[in-house]
């Protein structure tokens, strides 16, 4: 049994719901028993196991249950039916700074958040020079609470639940507080707390951080679970249904949208553009390898970028470029078809012209593309990113940045790759 | 968890509840003082100086004093019904923090009435103070701490039953302040018991008034410490079983209303 810091057991959790509450004794005498009771299962048939020392993590969409399962484990709520043990003092991160009261100061809250989290004033005195110091606010900490700025108060709340050395902690998507520097020290303790054997439960939407702390995770979907062990399996489980509902979904709005357009049919373009408009853009479309129309692309995929365009003369000599901008507003790539000497003779009426890579380069992420047609300094058409791009991966990106750049890597160490350098 | 486990937690709320009740005014402490002394002040101005209410002699043989003589009710009354009130919304003032993590429900309800106490502690002072200078003390005093300890108890578990049934019956918070003002009439703090008439039409209002638990202690105390006697066997055996009545109600409803708090909150 010491092995298993948690042990989650056939746990469902219902909640009452009334659709008029009967909450006044008045009511309960006037109006007789409540009416309209059904009940809400947040959480069916649950189990799982944590093994001391380990980092587990949920997923699901927003509402499958995973922040009801975490103050289930956290002692806040109790389950309905099945059983929780949890073996270990628990530092629960439901909400940072939850405990605070304006009027004390950082000080005093810190004792008292302390207090709830069910240490002893002897204990708190040991760590409170390293929580003043890992929070970062200086001299602030002998002001009272209310005066600190949201990411003053956030940070000192975080400082507080890590740094007095919980057993078992458990974090809620609340890692998105304050700037880089302090997140990055967020993540940085947590790895700590993890390599000096702390128990971590962790609820986040960062599949990325997810696959990198976790070492066993649960996919919950409406309080089911639907894959349970290797972080890195339920990931994929978990993005493959995303990415099947996503695909679902935009087709709908595709099919609804596409009478419309149909209808109305324009010649003018959609949203003001630049350029002198003898050409213009009037869709851009992605196909991945079979050719099939897509609503979002996979890195290291094969990948068509489509540009449609209707002219209203003939023209000769015409270039068109791409731009592909993250949606931080960082230009990726611009490639452009007169680097590569293709210039195109268009006819009047519609047509298209094809941008084809084998392996898509972007990581996971949001993107929109500009388009450009050209000649020789002339714009005829420009669109600033008008359409979207969304690339989605089938599996956990544990790459860091905006594109993955291409290359190879030593076979063996002290060797060049062959045939270079 | 055993209760002692969470005296670090009670200590906390309290401080955060006294520092939060003075932070921000002008007098701060004093305010403490201030508040029970103009209550004092207005009910004998009231009750001895318009209706004429004669107190019993002291202890130590001298006539009575009734400023002094309702102070040593007046102390016991204002702790309950503060702690009572306090309790309330200290719970409900933690709905949201409760939610979040675990701690039992009784503990910002138990930390209103530490802070509630530390200001009555400072009256009790006071009291005896004034009760020194009029040289009136016996070794009866040394029993003051254990009616003391009784009324605390009793207090805190009436006080946990209310704010912990005020969560599921939000309406209980406009009762209480009725029962209150009841309470406050039907327990002999403004008025010697003997004035109360047997019986009212029909109805045993003496033995009520003497019966009820407050007039209990507040008749206790006053006795230990006023009347300077070791009270009778009587009154401690009914101050001892209306604290355990109430401590087990309190234990009752923590083990069955006490976990589900976070839903109802």
């Amino acid at each position: 049994m010491t092995d298993i810091a948690i042990k989650v057991d056939h746990l469902s959790k219902t909640f009452r719901l009334q659709t008029e509450r009967r909450n006044s004794i008045k009511e309960m005498f006037v109006r007789g028993k409540a009416t309209g009771v059904h009940d809400f299962h947040a959480l069916r048939d649950v189990s799982f196991e944590v093994p001391r020392g380990s980092t587990f993590g949920l997923v699901g969409h927003n509402g499958s249950g995973k922040s009801t399962l975490l103050k289930i484990l956290a002692g806040v709520y109790r389950p309905s039916a099945g059983q929780v043990l949890v073996d270990g003092r628990v530092s629960a991160l439901l909400e940072l700074g939850a405990g605070f009261h304006g009027e004390l100061t950082g000080r005093e809250n810190v004792y008292l958040n302390g207090a709830i989290l069910g240490l002893s004033k002897k204990q708190i005195d040991r760590s409170i020079d390293q929580i003043i110091d890992f929070a970062g606010i200086g001299e602030f900490i002998d002001s009272p609470v209310k005066v600190y700025s949201s990411g003053m108060y956030v940070r000192l709340g975080f400082s507080v639940a890590v740094t007095l050395d919980p057993e078992i902690l458990i974090v809620d998507e609340i890692i998105a507080v304050g700037d880089e520097e302090f997140q990055r020290k967020c993540f940085d303790h947590l790895f700590e707390l993890r390599r000096r054997g702390t128990t971590i439960v962790l609820v986040t939407h960062s599949l990325t951080l997810a696959a990198e702390l976790c070492d066993q995770g649960i996919w919950l979907d409406h309080g089911r679970p639907q894959a349970l062990g290797d972080v890195a399996d339920v990931i994929d489980g978990y993005l493959l249904d995303v990415n099947a509902r996503e695909s679902a979904s935009r087709a709908e709005a595709e099919a609804a949208g596409g009478e419309q357009v149909g209808a109305g049919a324009v010649v003018a373009p959609p949203v003001p553009r630049q350029g002198s408009g003898e050409i213009r853009m009037t869709k851009v479309t992605l196909h991945d390898a079979a050719g099939a129309e897509v609503g979002f692309v996979t890195p290291g995929e094969e990948c068509t970028v489509r540009v449609h365009y209707r002219s209203a003369q003939s023209l000769r000599e015409v270039g068109f470029g791409l731009a592909f901008i993250h949606e931080s507003g960082i230009t990726v790539a611009g490639p452009n078809s007169m680097q590569d000497d293709r210039r195109y003779d268009i006819e009047p009426g519609e047509g298209f012209v094809d941008f084809y890579s084998d392996s898509l380069p972007l990581q996971p992420g949001a993107f929109n593309i500009s388009t450009a047609i050209v000649d020789k300094g002339h714009t005829y058409d420009y669109s600033d990113r008008e359409t979207e791009l969304r690339v989605r991966a089938d599996h956990a990106v544990r790459e860091p940045g905006l594109t993955r750049m291409l290359g190879r890597w030593s076979a063996e160490p002290s060797t060049p790759v062959r045939g270079r350098a | 968890m055993p209760i002692w486990r969470q005296w670090n937690l009670i200590s906390n709320f309290s401080r955060r509840d006294l520092k939060a009740k003075f932070n921000g005014t002008l007098l701060g402490w004093a305010w403490s003082l201030v508040v029970p002394l103009a209550t004092l002040a207005i009910y004998t101005l009231v009750f001895s100086v318009v209706f004429r209410m004669v107190p019993p002699p002291m202890g130590n043989g001298n006539d009575g004093v009734f400023v002094v003589w309702l102070f040593c009710g007046l102390v016991l009354w204002s702790y309950f019904s503060s702690c009572v009130n306090g309790g309330i919304g200290a719970l409900l003032g933690s709905g949201p923090l409760l939610q979040k993590i675990y701690f039992p429900a009784y503990a910002p309800v138990l930390g209103a009435g530490l802070a509630v106490g530390i200001q009555s502690l400072i009256e009790l002072g006071i009291l005896a103070i004034v009760l020194v200078i009029l040289l009136n003390v016996s070794w009866t005093w040394l029993l003051v701490p254990f009616v003391l300890a009784l009324f605390v108890i009793f207090t805190g578990s009436v006080a946990t039953i209310v704010a912990v049934m005020n969560v599921y019956y939000r309406d209980l918070a406009h009762l209480v302040s009725v029962a209150l003002q009841l309470l406050f009439y039907l327990t002999p703090i403004i008025y010697n018991p003997d004035i109360v008439p047997e019986s009212w039409n029909g109805i045993p209002l003496r033995a009520i008034v003497e019966l009820s638990p407050l007039s209990q202690f507040v008749g206790l105390f006053r006795a230990v410490i006023y009347d300077l006697t070791a009270g009778d066997l009587g009154s401690w055996v009914a101050v001892a079983i209306w604290t355990l009545v109430a401590l087990g109600g309190a234990m009752l409803v923590m083990k069955r209303r006490g976990g589900d708090l976070s839903e109802a909150l």
